[in-house]
């Protein structure tokens, strides 16, 4: 494989999605790094270990013998006061689901790239968003990436989140698989001051595992503590939406970044009779639809969500009810959901259940496998969701987009 | 079966030592299929994660069942296969990182059982797949993507390794040796038992240790491959560590245990003492 050279002091870098994160691992000094080879997330260990190989990142790089001790490895080291980074794609981060589910009781900061990938069987090495999604009730934060420059941004963001002692909860970055992973991008770089600025050391306080500081991580709670445990998680969960407002308002100032809302983007929404709502690197052709769109004099905007955990619902209330309808596109798949609907799909039919003016809403799943969400999908999938806003109901909550008959 | 399935695009490199594993696996069936009459469909490939995975779907016309499971798990699929009819010749086909290192747990367990299964195991001492990292078999210090200092770990010697756990056939041989890996193949599937054919098989992409392997005069390579020598008696477990033991990749089968009951053999012995119990005498027994 061949990596591109990079200087990470230069300010300008045409660089890929993992690129940009595992620069961010050199810039941020992390402690323990561990991987284990799957695609699309692979990309990041070759980087990861060009840096090292060029004397940028000093750090532990452990090849672990599988995904499940990958996690367990960079879980223990978040244990001991090392800032850490792994990551995982697909089945990968399946077979890690136990070191996966452990690490938010025992309120470990880890911070994980996945690089979405479809579920194996069939085979298919294509985005889907299922495999981040499935960690979305244990207590991960989960954050979904559109560019190579969003992507760092957000690994930065994601080890000063994970690692405030209000929350101590991990944090997985989504970046879908081949379109961001392997595209590369111009990224307008942080100085290594400004990360230091923007980025305190990972302080685990009283909870550091030392020999000085003799405590047990993962006593046997049962029904005497356990709920409790939930209880403390679920707080800090909630005050996680707080910090992420803080953080986003220094990396603002400190970064020269102009990100309007941390939780959401909204695009050419201002006047927008409707929207259509998604995650990752399908804003892409999302965002040409809608300006050759509204070439067209149609009022259509796109609204993308960039945190999925915690989710913005606050945000989303009041973003969508103000639309004549909307629609909702998941890139992943929830079967036997509500409406047979997807899990993006799910989540925000129920934030807006208060809502007044609630909007009628359609859901859509395209893109499966990797498959490409084109301008033309995604012209019928405007299309459909103007035909619910003439309505005011849909007649087929949920349709599949692009499915060969 | 002989040809490539027109309707699956390509997925080895050229050169890839996996194509003589591939021509020499579908010999073996087929003789099974001319000598022993075993019809192509009663042969299950079972392929895990990685290049050697290809080997499922790169038959055409008759030929044997495939089943590309999930990485490192080949062995209990074949294990569900073989429980699940008997009758079946299950063939596994896996990497050395699929075999040796995420599916390391699973050789143990079938070796105490004697699995009535043959794992030919394409050994080219990297992560081809996902671009060069290294595996167990990579040597210790081998610079690959995943090891820019040089790898830390010992290399795992799988020979040893077999043997210690009791794997009751095994054998070595390399892929340009077409004719003998066919050979050895047909003795793996015609072994009462748990046997494992392990090919060096190399990837001309990210380590490729053919020359290393053949040897080259001109440049004055000795070549690490030998065979085995004829006096050898693959029946003696000691020999055929010693054998292990030493340098250099031994070609030829350096143990064979036929005298061990398989495991659909051991099933059947127990079931025959299993006596049923009715729901009238297993409550009499929690009478006070």
């Amino acid at each position: 494989m061949t990596i591109s050279t990079t200087d990470i002091r230069e300010k300008e870098q045409l660089i890929s999605g993992s690129e940009a994160i595992a620069i961010a691992c050199a810039m941020a000094d992390v402690d323990v790094i561990t991987a284990y080879p799957i695609r699309p997330y692979d990309t990041v260990m070759q980087f990861v270990s060009k840096l090292i190989a060029d004397g940028t990142l000093s750090c532990e790089y452990i090849i672990a013998e599988s995904e499940h001790s990958q996690f367990e490895i960079v879980k223990h080291a978040s244990a001991v006061g090392a800032r850490v980074f792994t990551g995982s794609s697909g089945v990968g981060w399946f077979y890690a689901f136990e070191a996966l589910a452990v690490t938010c009781g025992l309120r470990l900061p880890m911070v994980a790239m996945v690089g979405n990938r479809a579920l194996d069987d069939p085979g298919a090495f294509g985005t889907e968003h299922n495999d981040a999604l499935a960690v979305r009730d244990l207590g991960w934060m989960l954050r979904w990436v559109d560019t190579a420059e969003e992507a760092m941004d957000a690994a930065f963001m994601a080890w000063r989140v994970a690692e405030d002692p209000r929350i101590y909860l991990p944090c997985a970055i989504s970046t879908d698989g081949a379109f961001l992973t392997h595209s590369q991008q111009i990224v307008q770089m942080p100085s290594q001051e400004q990360v230091d600025e923007f980025l305190p050391p990972y302080d685990r306080g009283d909870f550091v595992l030392h020999p000085d500081n003799p405590i047990t991580i993962a006593p046997q709670v049962n029904e005497d503590w356990l709920i409790e445990i939930r209880r403390q998680t679920d707080a800090a969960m909630r005050r996680a939406r707080d910090v992420i407002i803080e953080a986003q308002d220094d990396m603002n100032r400190i970064f020269n970044r102009e990100e309007e809302d941390p939780f959401i983007e909204e695009y050419m929404t201002e006047d927008a009779d409707v929207v259509l709502v998604g995650m990752g690197t399908l804003s892409l052709p999302l965002k040409v639809t809608v300006r050759r769109l509204r070439e067209q004099g149609k009022k259509v905007g796109f609204v993308r969500v960039k945190w999925f955990r915690p989710f913005p619902a606050p945000e989303l209330q009041v973003a969508l009810s103000k639309f004549k309808a909307i629609g909702i596109i998941d890139r992943d798949y929830s079967l036997g959901a509500p409406q047979n609907g997807g899990v993006l799909y799910t989540e925000i039919r129920s934030a807006l259940y208060d809502v007044t003016p609630r909007p009628p809403m359609i859901g859509f799943i395209c893109g499966l496998g990797g498959r490409e969400v084109t301008v033309d999908s995604s012209t019928e999938m405007f299309d459909k969701t103007f035909e619910v806003a003439e309505t005011g109901h849909a007649e087929e909550p949920l349709l599949w987009i692009g499915v060969r008959s | 079966m002989t040809s490539k399935n027109p309707e699956y695009d390509f997925k080895w490199c050229p050169g890839c030592g996996d194509f003589g594993v591939r021509r020499a696996l579908e010999t073996a069936i087929s003789r099974r299929t001319v000598e022993m009459e075993v019809a192509p469909e009663n042969n299950v490939i079972i392929a895990g994660i990685g290049c050697s995975g290809n080997m499922v779907h790169l038959l055409e016309g008759d030929q044997p069942y495939g089943f590309h499971g999930i990485h490192g798990r080949s062995l209990p699929i074949a294990m569900g296969a073989k429980m699940g009819n008997p009758d079946l010749n299950v063939v596994v086909v896996a990497g050395d990182g699929d075999f040796l290192g995420i599916g390391l747990e699973h050789i143990s367990p079938q070796a105490a059982r004697n699995l009535n299964i043959t794992a030919i195991v394409m050994d080219n001492g990297v992560y081809g797949l996902t671009k060069g990292q290294s595996s167990p078999t990579t040597d210790l210090g081998a610079v690959t993507s995943s090891t820019p200092y040089g790898k830390t770990e010992d290399k795992l010697h799988p020979f040893k390794m077999y043997l210690s756990l009791g794997v009751s056939f095994v054998s070595s041989t390399m892929s340009s040796q077409v004719r003998q890996m066919s050979t050895i193949m047909s003795e793996a599937m015609d072994h009462p038992g748990f046997s494992i054919v392990h090919i060096q098989s190399p990837c001309t992409e990210y380590n490729n240790t053919f020359e290393l392997l053949k040897g080259n005069v001109r440049k004055g390579i000795p070549g690490l491959a030998y065979d085995i020598p004829e006096d050898h008696d693959d029946a003696d477990w000691d020999a055929a560590f010693d054998i292990a033991s030493n340098d250099g990749i031994p070609l030829g089968v350096l143990y064979r245990d036929t005298t061990r009951p398989t495991l659909d053999q051991r099933i059947d012995e127990v079931s025959e003492k299993v006596k049923a119990k009715s729901v009238a005498s297993l409550l009499d027994s929690y009478a006070i």
